[in-house]
Formats: structure tokens, C-alpha cells, sequence
């Protein structure tokens, strides 16, 4: 088989986060490309593809995500996925989450409890992760500390407030993240 | 719905963009129809970011020529696409094929020999690399 060579290597980052909070909102706003979309089969009992042999339609979840890319240079393409906005269908998507550069967590202050599950399957999976809050339209009235509190964050985690429709809250929030991968040692 | 987006919201104000869709993506037609009946791909080593080229002019084991036989449309179409490399989640919203089909059918492609596949790169890597990939990463990010 002839290795391409002409071929750029790929780099993943998920961008996460409860139910309409703005992921693929984020997404477009920094990829170079209008978001495209892909579906996945998944089944409800977490069981590999290979299990699906006999198994009716009715026990597979299609789900749905939009990513976009980000052309560094010839050889080396940024993905960004938003993560589907059911958690337990995302989660077991182990094809989505691994070796994932890291991720950035969006919040929105009228609901912090919607990404409460993206932050705790991160830490949970070791992925570093940065948290974006999404307020737009003026609405956030707390301080970055009440945020902090609320969402119980370890304090090395970077946590920005912006609007995510806009380019430059996302590179920053990408900025950001790729900052702080750069203080933490290797994964193993 | 590949790359699909509705019209009249590019992504604009779209706060409940990405959610709406879950439960909307009923198939007329039996998903792994395409692959004939395969679950599974021939390998195990495509994900999401594996990144895809049509191999321009492939070669047989023994250097000659390949005369690819029996391939299904689904097949010539990625070979076309892939002029150019694509990920893997590329081909799949291009093509409007769920992930797992269509690493079925790249699966194929490449055990061909008709379709190269280059894999993502990883950050268990030695400091030094590592560093350098995250600075050209932050470098692609600011020039956006």
C-alpha cells in the first residue's frame, strides 16, 4: 500500500456542552468551513458494531454532529467536533472522544447545570479541557468566581466569558486550551 | 442531510442548532444495505480524523497496474472525492453515510490498495514533538 505522504495528519478537539448551549454555534464561527454533518449508529446498551449482527434497528440511536476543520498548513488539519447534545449517546462514542487534544466545555449562566456532565466526563477521561461561558445579549451577572464555584472547577482550568457567535471568542477559547496543554505533561 | 444545514440558519443565531436533528434521522433504507450487510469494516484502524487519498496510480503486489473489479458506486464515488484527502468524518457527511458504513466501505478502498490512509497524530509523544505540534496548532488558530 503506498503511504500518503502528500497527505496532512489530523489533530481533534470537542467542543461539549449541554442541550442548545451553542456548540455548533462555536464551531462555525472558527471553522473555515460551514459546519458539515455526520451521523453515527450507536447502540443504547454501549456494546461494540460487531454486536449489532442481528440485532433490530429499533435498539440503534442515529446521532448527529457538525464539526468543522481548521487548515493549519499541508501537513496538519485541526478538526473541531461538537459533541451530540444527548451525553449519553456522546459519551459512548469512544471513536469521537479518543485521543481528542482536548476540549472546550461551553456554558451558559442561566443553566450551568446543562454542562455539568461535559466537565465530569472530561475529568473523568483525563481529556483537558477549557470552559467557554456563552453569554450573549449582556446576560451574565455573575463573576467569573461565582462561575468558578458553581461549576466546581479545579482552579488550573481556564474559564473565559464572550459570545460564541463571535470568531474571535472562539480562537481565543482555542488559544486558550492549546495554552494549557502546553503547561501539562504528556498523556501516557 | 450531508453537510446539511437548514437554510436560513448558517449557523447565525442558531442556539438550538445542533440538537433539533437527533430524533429526525429516520432512514427509508436498511443502513448497512451499502456494505451488504457487513457491521463490522475489514480493519479496525479508521477513526474519525484518519485522513483518506485516492492512491493516484496503484500498483498491484508485484508492481503492475491495478484494475480494480466489482466496485459498488459508493466506492467509485469516495475514490473520486478523496482526490484530495479528506478525514474520514469528511467522507462520511460528504457521501451522507453514517460513520460506521462508511468506514466499511473505506475499509475495502484500502485493503485494495486503491485508497491511503494516513492515521491522527497522537500526543503520547516525546516532549519536544509535543510542543511543536501544539505551537504549530496555536499558530493555524491565530492566523484564523
Amino acid at each position: 500500500m503506498t503511504t500518503p505522504e502528500a497527505a496532512p495528519a489530523a489533530v481533534k478537539i470537542l467542543v461539549a456542552g449541554g442541550f442548545g448551549v451553542g456548540k455548533t454555534t462555536l464551531v462555525g464561527a472558527v471553522s473555515e468551513v460551514t459546519p458539515l454533518r455526520t451521523e453515527e449508529y450507536l447502540t443504547t446498551a454501549s456494546v461494540g458494531v460487531d454486536d449489532l449482527a442481528g440485532v433490530g434497528a429499533k435498539d440503534t440511536t442515529t446521532v448527529a454532529l457538525d464539526f468543522g476543520r481548521i487548515t493549519v498548513s499541508d501537513e496538519l488539519v485541526v478538526y473541531l467536533f461538537g459533541t451530540p447534545g444527548q451525553e449519553r449517546f456522546w459519551f459512548m462514542w469512544n471513536d469521537l472522544v479518543q485521543g481528542a487534544l482536548g476540549g472546550v466545555v461551553i456554558a451558559d449562566t442561566r443553566r450551568l447545570e446543562t454542562s455539568f456532565a461535559s466537565i465530569d466526563f472530561f475529568e473523568s477521561r483525563r481529556i483537558p479541557f477549557v470552559v467557554a461561558i456563552n453569554c450573549f445579549h449582556g446576560h451574565n451577572t455573575r463573576t467569573a468566581e461565582e462561575i468558578r464555584a458553581a461549576l466546581d472547577l479545579d482552579p488550573h482550568v481556564p474559564l473565559l466569558i464572550g459570545d460564541v457567535r463571535r470568531r474571535e471568542f472562539g480562537k481565543d477559547a482555542l488559544l486558550a486550551l492549546v495554552d494549557h496543554l502546553m503547561t501539562l505533561p504528556a498523556p501516557a | 442531510m450531508a453537510g446539511g444545514r437548514p437554510p436560513g440558519d448558517p449557523y447565525g443565531d442558531g442556539y438550538e442548532d445542533e440538537d433539533g436533528y437527533e430524533d429526525a434521522a429516520g432512514t427509508m433504507v436498511r443502513p448497512y444495505t451499502v456494505t451488504r450487510g457487513r457491521t463490522a469494516p475489514e480493519r479496525d484502524d479508521l477513526t474519525l480524523i484518519t485522513v483518506v487519498t485516492t492512491v493516484e496510480e496503484p500498483l498491484d503486489e508485484f508492481g503492475r497496474p491495478l484494475r480494480p473489479q466489482r466496485l459498488q458506486p459508493e466506492h467509485r464515488l469516495i475514490l473520486d472525492r478523496c482526490r484530495r484527502p479528506l478525514a474520514v468524518a469528511e467522507v462520511a457527511a460528504s457521501l451522507g453515510l453514517p460513520v460506521s458504513v462508511t468506514k466499511i466501505l473505506l475499509g475495502d478502498l484500502v485493503g485494495l490498495g486503491l485508497l491511503g490512509a494516513r492515521a491522527p497524530l497522537s500526543m503520547a509523544r516525546a516532549a519536544g514533538d509535543r510542543h511543536d505540534l501544539l505551537a504549530a496548532v496555536r499558530d493555524g488558530i491565530r492566523r484564523l
